[in-house]
């Protein structure tokens, strides 16, 4: 099993989702975060005050999928969440040992 | 001698007597009937336990008493609740020798099924109200004996109890009402939850027993006796909380049989298999699920005012409050008075005039203080008398101005949820009652949405004394909204269409709030307004979730979609309160981040992009325009002569005002024609008119050099401090500016002759029949803080040759003070600078200036402009 982390802009967030459905996954966990990475932060002058946004919000998409399913997923992620511009994210994967469904004890794949 | 318990027997009776509960239930649906049979079995197994495990011969026996408590107590046991029992005993012997029988007793209750707690107590220390513990002398309140010495037993209830509660009264009352608030709080002090807990959710079983606590003890402070609580409650209300209670109890009891256990929360699910069994109903008959629901929540309303009359009646508001409560009577006055921190009314027969009627829920908005349950008996009679069966009997406008006054007032919600509360706000808006405790099903949305809609007016409001960091940004947009009771009257109707025919919620709540607003005289630009804002308020979000806000192209389109700051102030501000009123976690800083970024992105670009897009020639068949000419029966056959006025404006200038303006502007623009023509080379044409506390003067001119500056100084002369200003001109070089602006010294108001004085200098100084550096008679105001204040905002001066294809951009922000925007326009002109169009806006003590400006007809070069902006800086450090 591996886990799969995609930081994506949060105008992508939708197409990424149906990209997923689409692929196959149904389960995932989606959180509000703010980063930066080559591309920094964000400045907007208003006012006549400066408000600097060093950290710009993202979404972070985790899922858990069986192996065999890593290829698709991470292409339906990248086709889905791509603009060309800087700034679309990234994707991180992990290996996990173990998955346990909490309320019927299921174990690895199963759990998924 | 003690005996081991027949707990086989006991098992067999206890699985046979719950059955037993179930059927009869599923097959009567009497949740009291159930209660009550469930307690007389746990009664019979205690008494079975009992009398096998403590000593039955002399000198041990009968120093004891097993006593039911809390809801065991009232005979009121749940199929899954608790049993609460008290081991009282006599003395500290008595208690020694049954701390083992005791123990064996739990252990036997829980090996039967019983979830049985059992604390033990001596009848001394009964007496004594345990401030760390104030739950347990509470649940003494419904102590019912169930074994052992009765003598003992009836002890606690009739020497004990009626002394302490008359001692302890006070503390005992101000204890339940604290858990209460604290249960309350919880549960985000609002009963109209999706999926509610019937416990302990305001208006839940909970504050049933709250109500009968409260009555109990104001009876036992004043009789030392028990009555049943039904006695101290009026026949209304005890009547109708009698039929919420038994409505909600048989819920809890189908809960309990469903999900086995003490889970209270009615969720979805539940409610569509409540309401297809009829639970609650008498007919056990299925029900649609949203009907079932708004029974549910109408039941939880009479419990809730029960509870709060019932606590009031008590004194829950004593001492630390007393002071509060006779600074706050001093609000009486001839028509309502403020007593103990409701609000009654002097003249009830009165209530029967609308007007008054309404006048009552502008003194609680007013105020933030509910009203008195009397008075809203008094406001039900009213509202259920022949005079409203068909409609709102008063003036329509008239109550439109009052509801809009209501909205704009820092209690608003309590005003509304009361007018909500007995009908007042249906009657006066009809459209609202569509979503009167409507259930709409979503994963996010926490409440009801006539709930959802309150809370989002109540966040607005609390913007103003907010402590959460990114409110503060938000509070600033609110203190510059010009009519903020345009806002929340949108708010309230934005969802109204979820309770109507169709799949498209928005387009119905568009065509309520028309309705609305033409049957409450709102003008066409409120109306407009309003119809905007509802049809928009999904874009911003959508906008958030959807698009990259960062990317110049996405703020373009929504940019264009608001066209003017008010509107994107307004939708901004709508979202806000939509948003954080879904549920309490909804609006992160995360999202209130993008939200403004957003804002401001949009904010500039609207600055930036005046002139980028102009009505063409040839216009008439403009969609917008059509709209115009729609709005104006003036306007209706000039279709052509109008396009021919608008040619070259910016295409703003039609969301600025509305039909009945341009209508106006138009005319003007005709008069000033036929004065040229007919020789009057110095004309100008100019009007004055009272807007919402200040004036507006509008002028129009040929364009001439040193024009807007000539305008600026008269006002300047006459003392008067330019709020707002727009400044606009068409292809035939004719200019419309429009100044909003205090009058400091009140010289128009206490001289209205010298209106018509005023606005012959500015038709003066418009036509160049007026020097436009006359000095100004500069008088420094004896009072008001922008005079006395010393600068706190830093002047800022950015020139942009880029994002105007025809203009430089003058950006500036400055310490505003009487006569800088003349100053700033003197500055202009002597750089030999023409304003192409100008924005000029006041927001507390800065001023914001956007002015396009051309010289010789093209941008500023790169060198002229820096020499500008070193002119600028220079000009207004100058005191």
């Amino acid at each position: 099993m591996t886990k799969i982390e995609a930081i994506i802009q949060t105008s992508r967030f939708e197409s990424v989702k149906d990209a997923l459905k689409e692929a196959g996954i149904e389960g995932m966990t989606v959180s509000e975060v703010r980063g930066h990475g080559r591309q920094k932060g964000h400045t907007e002058v208003y006012r006549g005050r400066e408000y600097s946004m060093d950290l710009l919000p993202r979404t972070k998409v985790e899922l858990v999928v069986a192996d065999r399913l890593v290829e698709t997923v991470v292409e339906a992620i990248l086709k889905s969440a791509r603009t060309g511009k800087i700034g679309d994210g990234k994707i991180f994967l992990s290996k996990i040992d173990e998955a346990i469904r909490i309320r019927n004890e299921e174990r690895g794949e199963n759990a998924l | 001698m003690t005996n081991a318990p027949p707990l086989d027997s006991l098992r067999a009776a206890c699985v046979a007597g719950r059955e037993a509960l179930r059927r009869e239930f599923q097959a009567r649906g009497d949740a009291l009937a159930t209660l009550a049979a469930r307690s007389a079995l746990a009664d019979r197994t205690l008494a079975a336990l009992a009398a096998s495990l403590f000593p039955a011969s002399p000198p041990q026996a009968a120093r004891y008493s097993l006593v039911a408590i809390g809801g065991y107590g009232r005979s009121a046991l749940f199929p899954c609740s608790d049993l609460d029992v008290l081991l009282l005993c006599a003395d500290a012997r008595a208690a020694e020798t049954a701390s083992a029988p005791g123990a064996a007793l739990v252990r036997a209750l829980w090996d039967l099924g019983w979830r049985a707690a059992v604390t033990s107590r001596l009848l001394d220390e009964c007496d004594r109200f345990e401030q760390d513990n104030p739950e347990f002398t509470i649940s003494l309140l419904d102590s019912r004996y169930v074994a052992g010495d009765a003598a003992l037993a009836a002890a606690l209830r009739q020497k004990i109890l009626p002394a302490l509660a008359a001692r302890e009264r006070t503390a005992l009352v101000r204890s339940l009402a604290e858990i209460t608030r604290e249960r309350h709080e919880k549960h985000g002090n609002t009963l109209f939850h999706l999926e509610p807990n019937l416990k302990d959710a305001p208006g839940g079983l909970r504050d049933f027993d709250v109500a009968c606590w409260a009555t109990a003890l104001r009876e036992l402070a004043l009789r030392r006796a028990w009555t049943a609580p039904e006695s101290g409650w009026s026949a209304m209300l005890g009547e109708s909380a009698g039929a919420a209670y038994r409505f909600i109890a048989a819920a809890r009891v189908f809960l309990h049989f469903h999900n086995g256990r003490d889970d209270n929360r009615l969720t979805y699910d539940l409610q569509e298999e409540a309401a297809a069994a009829g639970i609650g109903t008498a007919a056990t008959q299925a029900v649609p699920v949203d009907q079932w629901m708004r029974s549910y929540f109408r039941h939880a309303r009479a419990i809730l005012r029960l509870e709060s009359r019932a606590m009031d009646e008590a004194g829950s508001r004593q001492s630390l409050y007393n002071a509060f409560e006779e600074w706050r009577a001093r609000l009486s006055n001839s028509d309502f008075s403020v007593h103990h921190n409701r609000v009654f009314c002097q003249r009830p027969a009165a209530l029967a005039d609308p007007a008054f009627l309404l006048g009552l829920y502008e003194f609680v908005a007013r105020h933030g203080i509910e009203p008195a349950v009397d008075t809203e008996a008094s406001v039900e009679r009213v509202l259920a008398g022949p005079a409203y069966a068909t409609g709102w009997p008063g003036e329509p406008a008239a109550a439109g101005a009052s509801l809009r006054g209501i909205l704009t007032r820092t209690g608003a919600g309590v005003a509304l949820r009361a007018m909500h509360r007995v009908g007042l706000l249906d009657a006066v808006l009809p459209e609202f009652r569509a979503v009167d405790s409507l259930v709409i099903r979503d994963l996010y949305h926490r409440y009801t949405v006539d709930e959802h809609t309150l809370l989002a007016i109540e966040a607005l409001h609390a913007l103003r004394v907010s402590k959460f960091e990114p409110d503060r940004r938000f509070a600033e947009i609110l203190a510059e909204v010009e009519q903020p009771d345009l806002l929340y009257f949108s708010l309230l109707l934005h969802d109204v269409g979820k309770g109507m025919p169709g799949d498209d919620h928005v387009t119905a709540s568009v065509e309520a709030a028309g309705r609305a607003c033409a049957r409450l005289g709102l003008s066409g630009y409120e109306r407009d307004l309003v119809i905007f804002l509802i049809r928009s308020h999904l874009e911003m979000s959508l906008t958030l979730q959807r698009r990259d806000i960062f990317d110049p192209d996405a703020v373009r389109v929504f940019s264009e979609l608001v066209a003017v700051p008010e509107r994107l102030k307004m939708l901004c501000l709508l979202t806000y309160a939509d948003i954080r009123s879904v549920n309490p976690e909804a609006l992160t800083p995360w999202k209130a981040e993008m939200l403004w970024q957003l804002y401001a992105a949009a904010a500039n670009h609207l600055a930036r992009s005046v002139d980028g897009a102009r009505i063409a020639a040839g216009a008439a068949s403009d969609r917008e325009l059509i709209e115009v000419v729609r709005g104006s029966s003036a306007l209706a056959s000039l279709a052509k002569p109008l396009a021919a006025f608008l040619d070259g404006f910016p295409r703003r200038y039609l969301k600025l005002h509305a039909s009945d303006e341009i209508a106006l502007h138009f005319e003007m623009a005709h008069r000033l024609e036929e004065r040229l023509v007919a020789g009057e080379t110095l004309a100008a044409e100019a009007q004055l008119r009272e807007r919402r506390g200040h004036y507006e003067v509008t002028v129009v001119a040929r364009d001439r050099p040193r024009l807007f500056a000539g305008l600026t100084g008269a006002l300047s002369a006459w003392g008067m401090n330019i709020l707002k200003a727009d400044a606009f001109s068409n292809r035939s070089g004719l200019v419309l500016d429009t100044f909003v602006f205090a009058d400091l010294y009140n010289t128009l108001t206490l001289n209205p002759e010298e209106r018509g004085r005023l606005l012959g200098d500015m038709e003066d100084a418009a036509a160049g029949r007026r020097a436009s550096d006359a000095a100004p008679r500069h008088r420094r105001a004896p009072h008001g803080p922008r005079a006395r204040s010393r600068s706190t905002v830093a002047t800022q001066v950015r020139m942009d040759n880029q994002c105007s294809a025809a203009s430089t951009v003058l950006e500036l922000v400055a310490h505003d003070r009487p006569g800088l925007l003349h100053l700033i326009s003197e500055l202009l002109a002597d750089a030999g600078c023409n304003i192409e169009a100008a924005l000029i806006d006041t927001q507390g003590e800065k001023a914001i200036d956007v002015f396009y400006l051309t010289r010789k007809g093209a941008k500023l070069g790169d060198a002229e402009a820096d020499t500008l902006l070193e002119t600028l800086l220079h000009g207004l450090e100058q005191p």
